[in-house]
């Protein structure tokens, strides 16, 4: 409007046009054909099987924290495959583009993909990877655990908490409509100034690229608020703060991060959305702009944000370790000290991102020893898993694999990482494979702690177990991979090899690309047996069926409820007594104790809200990606319009009888009951989510 | 290290909650919210550190600073609407805590006049500049001052709406858990403004007519 | 979600509003806001003072405000909007201030010397006109930071 924009603008289209559907892109136009057919499947299934109600009602219209948790987890490992799909796109350019000979197809000059492709296919693989993929991974996992684990009904905004899963969903959709309408930013996850401004970037690939990540901010913000307050607000009796699981203190400290940190990404988006709509100039070159002004406000949120992702993971990492070591945590009080000192430094080291910038000596000194700092309570946690192993009765299931890999991923990345803070190695390999080997061995211990948690929670919130042989066989694949992936990165990251190639100039580096090739084939393999192990352990749930206790030495307080968990997760809310409560409960022998007596509780009604509003801000998001200004306007007065009635309308909730939870808990107990007696015997009623989990209370219709 | 020594008598310990525990959901939205407020604080500390950054003499490219066109005055004019109708606020939340309904609405109407005079002050401050060609596209200083000034002018702009829904709100359903805990919330907003205010006025307009 | 409990407006955080405290948060910051102005406009004071000045006035402004607005103290009520808010405080500051330091040591040394003297400083001491000439008697090499 304000902005001259190229490619012409209509009044009710916006830059919308025919031209942005890339149809004649040979590899986008056969994908969009099996996407509509998978559509069309999913669809079909759902009305075949007449599951619309169901779906409603029990899934995208509800409020409760653990359900939604698992639709966060279900996005994040959607758009895991697809940054995992992006990233093979990328490792098989960059072996197949090798040297002046290398032939080229689909009219590239080498390779399979023109160097404007594969600008997108790496800015998207690693905006989804982090913030479409780990984020939901990780915010689903708080979601599901962290009432549990303090004794709580439900989080302290269950509405909100609706609302912050469908805005990240929104943001999701969005990435995933650029694939197929207009293009996506080219210019790195993170972009760089004054590449995004308009000139440089005249198409609607860095609008996509903003909008995402506001929508994306949005819904973490709003989800980090809901953790602080359940934990600060909604602990359950006797559960004072040294009693607290450590992966909430890990919860804690992390959504601290995520308060203080996601607003400096809100407005760098906002400056760089007032250059590219309305000419401003904090970014130009030239006209009183400042380049690096905006490398400086992303990376004030950029370094507390891996921070954040991290933290969970380290918490994830604590709880499983002690279970299957039996044995108490190593060093509580130290691992609560070293994740609140991990997250107050987080926030003194961002410039260590762009040492190269000029700042001179003083400068980089202060944020390199400021980085380095960070590495003592990051070394603290690991000597206290290592210790919490040592002399403890290990059980090296899947879950532990995950958990002890993670581990040694961590001293690999944390080693590199140290090195990375030292300005004078930071100068020779910045914005080399090095330090992308470094920041995906980080990454990896948060999938690795993630698969872990998967594995060890999933018999809590859907009462069976995941079989053992498929979750191992995926974890050494994985393993594998991550090795022959890695390995050779780090070593083309000292021998020069800059990062974001997409003609790899020095032929001496072909063996590395293809041990590299080799390795995502192997992680290919890796994601086939993770489908497996899904399809097996689904095929033989009524074989693994679990209680309460599902691994017989878990310690935390979600052990108590019932597996899977019911949706008012505790009929009496349990009074604590102990740190690991459930391990002290069982130590005594009263971990089987009754409530003598069920009050009447008080629920939260679902609702559509949040999933309209959710819809609303993709309508928006995408309207203003495409400068549709009627559309954006429309989308933006229903948004306000819909908060402002549902403010008047309220939600009263409804009332659980104590003699109808009486009679769910005593189901619950029979069933448990059944498993504890006979593992084999026939199968106990109730489907694979188990009535438990029915937002319906009437469950005798089965 | 092992769990500290267990000073509970596992065969008199309380197991489950029988002092029917309840949790005050009036401060349960506050803190959460004021968590939200301190987020929206970090925003404009950022906005500030940016600005920052634009306020040399080369950001704005030698076309207007702020020492040109800024006219304290009426910046201080501005000043006192917006600190009144933060008064006013009070004054209504002063009612509340005397189940005064009209006294409340008459504060909150008050509030919601004086945020208008504001905002009138400040739109017509920037159509001024508008129209003598300053604009944010003029330079990068001016893109900062423009935008770390309207930003706070959007937020003061939301608050109203907000202002006249909870007078609504109000007045068709009374003093009710939710209407309490709006209002205070909202009391927790407009006072803020006024702090951010404090930051702007100073340190944008005052500090920038002083160079 | 209401319990239908006790009368809400007898909450601890609405009985907390008292009118004298609200007059006082406006009086204080006004008045500071008004002597901030008045010094201003009356070119009374040397620049540096006067920006110090009114940055004491900003800061007892705000401090005022919080104390009486926000009702930031230690009571149990409010003990943990304190806390966040004295958590946040370092962020503010360290955003704000490692941004500036990071950018002044960078302007020092990347600037072009012919208006890094008039550049140097935020655009405090300069004239209108774009760092053309080098104010006289400045140092260029000052020692900030060497």
């Amino acid at each position: 409007m304000l902005v001259d924009l190229p490619g012409g603008w209509s009044p009710l289209l916006g830059r919308l046009a025919w031209s942005q559907i890339p149809y004649a892109n040979p590899i986008l136009a056969p994908l969009f054909v099996a996407v509509v057919i998978g559509a069309i499947a999913i669809i079909g299934l759902i009305t075949y099987y007449g599951k619309w109600t169901y779906l409603w009602k029990e899934w995208l219209t509800t409020v409760d924290h653990k359900k939604l948790g698992v639709m966060y987890i279900i996005i994040g490992l959607v758009m895991l495959f697809r940054g995992f799909i992006d990233g093979l796109m990328i490792r098989t350019q960059q072996v197949w583009a090798v040297g002046p000979h290398s032939s080229g197809v689909f009219g590239s000059l080498h390779g399979y993909l023109t160097p404007f492709h594969f600008g997108q296919v790496y800015s998207a693989h690693g905006l989804i990877m982090i913030l479409l993929a780990a984020t939901p991974l990780l915010v689903g996992f708080m979601n599901i655990i962290v009432p549990i684990q303090v004794g709580a009904r439900d989080m302290a905004y269950p509405y909100l908490n609706a609302l912050g899963l469908w805005i990240t969903a929104a943001a999701a959709a969005l990435i995933m409509i650029s694939l197929f309408v207009g293009d996506f930013a080219h210019n790195g996850w993170f972009e760089y100034a004054p590449i995004f401004e308009m000139q440089y970037s005249p198409g609607v690939g860095v609008d996509y690229w903003i909008w995402t990540l506001q929508l994306v901010a949005l819904g973490t913000t709003l989800g980090g608020i809901n953790i602080l307050a359940t934990i600060i607000k909604m602990r359950a009796p006797g559960m004072t703060w040294g009693k607290l699981p450590i992966f909430v203190w890990a919860s804690l400290s992390a959504n601290v991060i995520a308060l203080t940190s996601f607003p400096a990404l809100q407005i760098a988006l906002a400056l760089v959305t007032a250059d590219r709509y309305l000419g401003a100039h904090f970014f130009t070159a030239g006209m009183g702009g400042n380049l690096m002004l905006y490398t400086n406000l992303f990376w004030i949120w950029g370094h507390p944000e891996v921070y954040f992702v991290i933290l969970p993971a380290f918490g994830m990492m604590s709880e499983i370790f002690p279970t299957f070591s039996e044995k108490p945590l190593f060093g509580y009080i130290t691992m609560v000290l070293a994740s609140m000192a991990i997250a107050g430094v987080s926030w003194l080291v961002w410039l260590h991102h762009f040492f190269t910038m000029g700042a001179g000596p003083y400068v980089n000194t202060a944020f390199s020893v400021a980085t380095m700092l960070v590495g003592i309570p990051t070394g603290v946690k690991v000597f206290n898993w290592a210790f919490t192993m040592y002399r403890g009765r290990l059980t090296f299931n899947a879950a532990m694999l995950w958990a002890i890999g993670a581990l040694f991923l961590l001293l690999i990345g944390g080693l590199t990482g140290m090195m990375l803070a030292i300005p004078a190695i930071n100068y020779m390999v910045h914005n080399s494979v090095f330090v992308v080997a470094h920041f995906h061995s980080m990454l990896l211990v948060i999938v690795y702690a993630i698969f872990g948690s998967v594995l060890y929670w999933f018999p809590k919130v859907f009462g069976f177990k995941l079989d053992e042989f498929w979750a191992k066989t995926m974890f050494w694949l994985f393993s594998a991979g991550t090795a022959l992936v890695f390995v050779p990165m780090y070593m083309l990251g000292f021998m020069g090899m800059t990062r974001r190639l997409e003609y790899v100039f020095n032929t001496g580096w072909q063996s590395y690309l293809d041990v590299m090739e080799f390795g995502i084939v192997v992680y290919t393999l890796s994601v086939l047996a993770f489908f497996i192990l899904l399809y097996v352990s689904v095929r033989d749930h009524a074989k693994n069926r679990v209680g309460a206790d599902a691994w017989g030495t878990s310690r935390s307080l979600e052990w108590l409820t019932h597996s899977p968990v019911p949706f008012y997760n505790f009929a009496v809310l349990p009074h604590v007594n102990e740190r690991d409560e459930v391990a002290w409960r069982r130590q005594h022998g009263i971990d089987n104790v009754r409530p003598e007596h069920y009050d009447d509780i008080h629920m939260p009604n679902n609702t559509g809200v949040a999933i309209i509003m959710g819809g609303l801000t993709f309508v928006l998001g995408f309207a203003l990606t495409w400068r549709i200004w009627w559309l954006c306007i429309v989308s933006l007065l229903a948004i306000i319009g819909l908060m402002i009635i549902r403010s008047f309308r309220g939600d009263p909730g409804y009332i659980i009888t104590g003699a109808e939870l009486q009679r769910m808990e005593e189901e619950a107990y029979r069933r448990e009951a059944q498993i504890a007696d006979s593992h084999h015997s026939h199968p106990v009623s109730g489907g694979v989510v188990g009535n438990a989990m029915a937002y319906q209370r009437n469950d005798s219709s089965k | 290290m092992s769990s500290h020594a267990s000073t509970v008598d596992p065969k008199k310990a309380e197991l489950w909650d029988t002092h029917h525990h309840s949790h005050d959901v009036i401060s349960t939205r506050t803190l959460g919210y004021f968590l939200y407020l301190l987020s929206d604080g970090m925003l404009f500390a950022t906005l500030f550190a940016a600005y920052g950054v634009l306020s040399y003499q080369h950001s704005y490219f030698g076309g207007p600073t702020p020492a040109e066109f800024v006219k304290p005055w009426y910046t201080f004019a501005q000043t006192i609407a917006l600190f009144l109708s933060v008064l006013a606020y009070g004054f209504g939340m002063n009612a509340l805590k005397h189940k005064n309904k009209s006294g409340l609405i008459n504060g909150m109407l008050a509030a919601f006049v004086l945020g208008v005079v504001f905002l009138v002050l400040d739109i017509h401050d920037m159509s001024h500049l508008y129209s003598m060609g300053i604009t944010l596209a003029s330079s990068g200083g001016m893109s900062a001052f423009m935008v770390l000034t309207q930003v706070h002018a959007t937020h003061i702009f939301f608050g109203l709406i907000w202002i006249l829904v909870m007078i609504a709100q109000v007045m068709t359903k009374g003093f009710t858990e939710e209407t309490v805990g709006r209002l205070l919330t909202l009391r927790m907003f407009w006072h803020l403004q006024a702090v951010i205010w404090v930051f702007v006025y100073i340190f944008v307009y005052l500090w920038g007519y002083i160079s | 979600m209401s319990h239908g409990a006790a009368d809400p407006t007898m909450h601890p955080e609405v009985q907390l509003s008292t009118s004298k405290g609200y007059f006082l948060g406006f009086a204080i910051s006004a008045f500071l806001m008004l002597v901030a102005t008045f010094l201003v406009t009356s070119h009374s004071v040397p620049p540096f003072g006067l920006l110090m000045v009114i940055s004491v006035c900003a800061g007892i402004a705000v401090i005022a405000q919080i104390y009486f607005l926000l009702h930031i103290d230690i009571s149990e009520h409010n003990i943990w909007n304190t806390v966040a808010l004295v958590l946040f405080i370092p962020l503010f500051l360290i955003t704000i201030g490692l941004t500036w330091w990071m950018f002044s040591q960078l302007y020092l040394r990347t600037m072009d010397m012919s208006v890094m003297s008039s550049a140097m400083q935020p655009a405090v001491h300069a004239s209108a006109t774009p760092g053309m000439a080098a104010m006289p008697g400045m140092n260029a090499h000052s020692d900030s930071g060497n």
